[in-house]
């Protein structure tokens, strides 16, 4: 009678035990609905900080350039930075569209969609970011962000991500609408810290078409997640 | 036995003299009808139609002469700030002061001669072929030039394969392969190949060098300088000049083609960056156009066949051949392959 009383107990004890602690590299993936707010740019230090855009010449490589220098850009020692500020909505928000506004452009051609990123002056005129239903540049059907969180690894695609600029339109997903990777296109990664939120986010997106066919865009965007209420 | 009818009591009609003429008329239609496939016009022709719609926009005369305005409105900024403005902000330490201080405008001074030369050498290019370019845009459009093979290579080949197996359908047969064969003829005179297509010819060939992955992403390469060196102008040596006292009337009328250009920048990038992007989207098209068959060579891929179809159309000639009075399915196979054979013979 005690040995089966003991036997239960040691049972009731390991069981459990076992089945909450989860073998090493297989961490439950979670899918992140909601912002993830943006910390703006910044150059006051020696290395850029927060949230950034580069332009990688075409034959250059995301690591090493060449890039674009942007006139405009904040960073005095190394323009080809392009600081980005949070928009009215804070940021990229996943499962669902942050699209286009009308009109998409001002006079000048600078771009006026301001949910994501405040636009932000390129070469003199402004460019932003939005995501929609329709690719504008590709016309392409394109499905709303999606990240994942799996380990404190971030992955997933944000092929809606389209930038305007100069009353044009260049796709800057990862992957690009279709799903393909083409040239120096990286998929999205990042890290995701859950206590806090902090997170950063990283791709890489071919342009296809356009005046700068064959450059490619560098996305790092870091802040706080905020999940959805 | 009535005059129309032989000693069988089969009807008399016309038939070809001679088959051979026929054979080759179908050779002709069938190889007419497949060139398109054989020059791969299905897939490169709507390519040259793209290109040719893309470029409509820019290729207009007041387009060209604002892009050559454009150029010179830069270069004259490039000059004067290289050259009096420079003298205006140096310092004690002079002109190496200011390269030294204002250094992504120094680095622009120096490139922008070798861009200036390539810029406007490719703008004389392209405004030298503006007529071309009208001319080949006056065409039907590319899209179509597949079938204007394809139709009448059939209808040749369908016709002269009626009348191969049919030879009592001469008569009609033969006036259908002459009017095709006419038409054939007369359609590039009618469409102005004649004058238009070695225009056409002129375009791709001056485009050789403009059309290229290579060429295009210099040009981009000069984008890149270009906005760095006005952005230089832009934020920094329009301000040391404000820095310096200048108000903005005093700039604009000690230092206008600077002013100038500065005001206008976001205009010219208005303006060039479509065109740059037309000129990239446009290279894989305008490749697939320059691989079809010398322009000037179409003309005559239809007058040969035209004069081919009518000419053996004339030249077979007419014999009388028998056909049943009241043919019925049976007697009229037995009496076409009996004809045939005569032919044949």
């Amino acid at each position: 009678m005690i040995r089966r009383a003991l036997v239960l107990a040691v049972l009731a004890a390991t069981v459990p035990a076992a089945f909450l602690a989860a073998p090493a590299g297989a961490a439950s993936t979670r899918t992140l609905h909601g912002t993830f707010k943006i910390t703006a740019g910044s150059c006051a230090t020696s290395s850029v900080t927060g949230s950034w855009f580069r332009m990688v010449y075409p034959g250059g490589s995301v690591a090493n350039g060449k890039f674009f220098d942007n006139p405009d850009s904040e960073c005095t020692t190394d323009k080809s930075y392009t600081l980005i500020v949070p928009g009215t909505q804070g940021g990229l928000v996943t499962g669902t569209y942050q699209p286009v506004p009308s009109p998409a452009f001002n006079s000048q051609g600078g771009a006026l969609a301001n949910g994501i990123i405040q636009p932000q002056s390129f070469t003199g005129i402004d460019f932003s970011i939005s995501t929609n239903k329709v690719d504008p540049q590709s016309d392409q059907k394109v499905p709303a962000p999606s990240i994942k969180q799996s380990g404190g690894n971030l992955t997933g695609q944000v092929t809606a991500i389209s930038a305007a600029w100069n009353k044009l339109y260049f796709n800057q997903g990862s992957p690009k609408p279709g799903g393909s990777t083409p040239g120096l296109t990286e998929k999205l990664s990042g890290t995701y810290y859950a206590k806090t939120g902090a997170y950063t986010l990283t791709w890489a997106s071919a342009i296809v078409g356009g005046p700068f066919n064959g450059f490619t865009g560098v996305w790092h965007l870091e802040g706080t997640f905020a999940r959805k209420r | 036995m009535s005059s129309n009818t032989d000693a069988a009591g089969r009807a008399l009609r016309p038939g070809p003299a001679h088959r051979w003429p026929l054979v080759v008329v179908l050779a002709v239609g069938i190889g007419l009808a497949a060139a398109p496939v054989a020059f791969d016009m299905f897939s490169k022709a709507p390519k040259g139609a793209v290109m040719i719609a893309d470029f409509r926009p820019y290729m207009t005369p007041s387009r060209l002469a604002g892009y050559q305005h454009e150029l010179a409105e830069i270069d004259a900024g490039v000059k004067q700030t290289d050259t009096s403005v420079a003298d205006y902000l140096d310092g004690a330490g002079g002109r190496r002061q200011f390269n030294a201080t204002y250094s992504d405008f120094a680095a622009f001074a120096r490139q922008w001669p070798a861009i200036d030369s390539k810029m406007t050498e490719l703008m004389d290019q392209v405004q030298g072929n503006l007529g071309n370019y009208r001319a080949v845009a006056a065409l039907p459009s590319f899209r179509l030039f597949p079938w204007f093979f394809v139709i009448p290579g059939l209808l040749v080949a369908a016709t002269a394969l009626a009348v191969l197996l049919q030879p009592s359908c001469w008569r009609a047969g033969r006036w259908i392969l002459i009017v095709l064969g006419v038409g054939l003829v007369v359609a590039p005179a009618v469409f102005q190949m004649f004058g238009r297509a070695p225009e056409g010819g002129r375009m791709i060939a001056a485009f050789k060098t403009i059309e290229t992955t290579e060429n295009v992403q210099q040009i981009q390469g000069y984008f890149g300088s270009m906005a760095v060196g006005q952005g230089a102008v832009r934020l920094e040596i329009v301000p040391a000049l404000e820095k310096r006292g200048l108000s903005e009337t005093r700039t604009s009328a000690q230092f206008p083609a600077v002013t100038q250009l500065d005001a206008d920048w976001v205009h010219i990038l208005n303006d060039m960056t479509p065109m740059i992007g037309a000129m990239s989207d446009n290279v894989p098209n305008y490749q697939a156009v320059a691989s079809l068959p010398p322009f000037p060579l179409f003309p005559w891929f239809f007058v040969i066949p035209g004069v081919l179809v009518a000419g053996l159309a004339l030249g077979a000639g007419t014999r009388t051949v028998g056909a049943p009075a009241e043919p019925t399915a049976l007697s009229e196979m037995s009496t076409n392959q009996s004809t045939l054979s005569k032919g044949a013979s």
